[in-house]
């Protein structure tokens, strides 16, 4: 019977793994890609500090500390369910069936897709895997391409492929139908907009983070938004204009592009035909809970974290009992929160009240520092979701 | 236009699942296996937030805090020799 098994070798994953093998607790991490990582091995953008945050050295330091302390961590392993038991828990694996006391799930988050006309076309991706071609596996994801869906991970990836020298067309949002929504909407990405606008060394985007606060002045910006769309880093981005349809015969051959009002509705004769081989759509992410919710955890929705989250207090214990979670899975952050939430769950695994007091502070810190932030209301999520841990116990 | 898939491994578009909530008038779940959206090889993996918002939709049956259409084991493809306890795939 082992002390705890750690679903995720991400960030949260590998820094809670950490904190237990500090305390010499028999810990074994499983991840079913190939690396540990998560999506940390796929992250480089530049901080507003000017300082660069590379994802592979970031994992290769926690990789050493893991190292240093003899910690198991076996790669290439899919867990497919969970039960508990008497004494703990039952972890099913593609390999094996391990025996714990103690869980953590620090599965991360997975993204949404924006299902448009044509988009199940070879050479249509999703923007994380054009990010982990790019930056993990070092492929060429093609020769142009184009951005549909505009928000805080499409324009950090977006700018990881200019880098590698990946040319792109622009960046525009989905058509609008009943999954895309919100990301169909031009004055709601907007609202998006302005939150990265400290990215983006476009007068006008830094501009608009001003008016950030006053949706009379954005909902003004959207309407009088500029046909050529603003440039960030050369690409132009717009929100006034949408992919209606993908197209090609056995791949991606061309985009139809058309303009829409401020609501997001199609203009129709504006169409466009633009000539790209491939497509990266971007309907933003969301907890990967399946696990926790096999198990039986009560969840919440909570758009403020992302959506449906497992509930869990500071220390991020789950109403099951030996049941914990950490990074994505409780709300959609940057990584380096994810990773001072898996020190707060391994302190707390360990049962070392001194340093998990620490590492709760240090999580709070780091939010208000983060440079990345996904949904603006993040501290109002994170309260609600302490606050029905309450109700539980 | 092209239609839209929302389910890739079942091929379901959006025009089947609205037809099929049109036909018979009948909840998300009921959808669900009428059209096997979601149901695929990937196990919803890819389209679970589609099928939910498409399903949300048509039936306002609202999510609300539990998991929509609930989550079964096993959550990845996982070979039946595996299932069956013969850990090692033989
Ligand atoms: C595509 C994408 C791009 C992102 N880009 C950025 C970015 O540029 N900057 C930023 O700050 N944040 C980014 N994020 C947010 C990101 O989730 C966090 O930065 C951080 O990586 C979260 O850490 P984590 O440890 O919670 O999860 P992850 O880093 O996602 O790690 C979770 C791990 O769990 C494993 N796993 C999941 N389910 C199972 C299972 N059933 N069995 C076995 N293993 C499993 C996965 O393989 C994965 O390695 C991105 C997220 C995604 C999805």
């Amino acid at each position: 019977m082992l002390d705890v098994v750690i679903i995720g070798a991400g960030p949260a994953g590998l820094s809670a793994a950490i904190a237990c093998r500090e305390s010499d607790l028999d810990v074994l991490v499983i991840d079913e890609f190939p690396k540990p990582g998560g999506r940390l091995l796929g992250q480089l953008h530049q901080e507003p500090t000017g300082e660069w945050w590379n994802g592979i050295k970031e994992t290769e330091i926690l990789l050493n500390r893991a190292n240093t302390l003899n910690t198991k961590i076996e790669c290439g392993v899919s867990c497919h369910h969970i039960e508990k038991t008497e004494t703990g828990y039952l972890v099913h694996t593609s390999q094996e069936l391990y025996k714990t006391k103690k869980l953590l799930i620090a599965t991360g988050a997975a993204e949404t897709a924006a299902p448009i006309p044509g988009w199940t076309l070879p050479g249509v991706m999703s923007i994380g895997a054009a990010q982990v071609m790019t930056n993990v596996h070092r492929v060429k994801v093609g020769n142009k391409g184009i951005v549909a869906g505009v928000n805080v991970l499409s324009a950090a990836i977006a700018r990881e492929l200019q880098i590698a020298g990946i040319d792109l067309h622009s960046m525009a949002l989905p058509v609008k139908n009943t999954v895309t929504k919100d990301h169909a909407h031009p004055e709601k990405v907007m609202e998006g907009l302005v939150r990265i606008a400290h990215l983006a060394p476009s007068p006008f985007l830094r501009f608009g983070s001003k008016f950030a606060q006053s949706s009379k002045v954005r909902d003004l910006a959207t309407k009088f938004y500029p046909k050529g769309g603003f440039k960030m880093w050369g690409m132009p981005i717009h929100v006034r204009k949408a992919i209606t349809q993908i197209n090609g015969t056995d791949k991606v051959e061309s985009v139809t592009m058309c303009d829409v009002t401020p609501e997001g509705d199609v203009i129709p004769g504006t169409e466009e035909i633009i000539n790209v081989d491939f497509v990266c759509i971007a309907g933003g992410l969301y907890p990967l809970s399946e696990l926790a919710s096999v198990i039986g955890c009560p969840f919440r929705y909570l758009e403020e974290l992302g959506g449906h989250v497992p509930v869990h207090n500071e220390q991020m214990e789950t109403p099951v009992e030996g049941l914990y979670v950490a990074g994505n899975i409780t709300g959609i952050e940057s990584a380096k929160v994810a990773r001072a939430q898996g020190a707060v769950a391994g302190y707390a695994i360990a049962n070392e009240p001194e340093r998990l007091k620490q590492a709760m502070q240090a999580v709070k810190k780091i939010r208000e520092a983060a440079s990345i932030q996904f949904h603006p209301q993040i501290k109002a999520g994170r309260a609600k979701i302490h606050r029905a841990y309450q109700e539980y116990v | 236009m092209k239609e839209t898939i929302i389910c890739r491994c079942e091929e379901v578009s959006l025009e089947d699942i609205v037809n099929t909530a049109n036909t018979h008038n009948c909840s998300a779940r009921e959808i669900k296996l009428r059209t096997r959206a979601g149901m695929g090889y990937c196990g919803g993996r890819t389209c679970r937030p589609a099928v939910n918002a498409v399903l949300e939709d048509l039936t306002g049956e609202k999510a609300g805090h539990n998991v929509p259409l609930k989550v079964q084991p096993p959550v990845r493809p996982v070979t039946l020799s595996v299932l069956g306890g013969n850990r090692n795939g033989h």
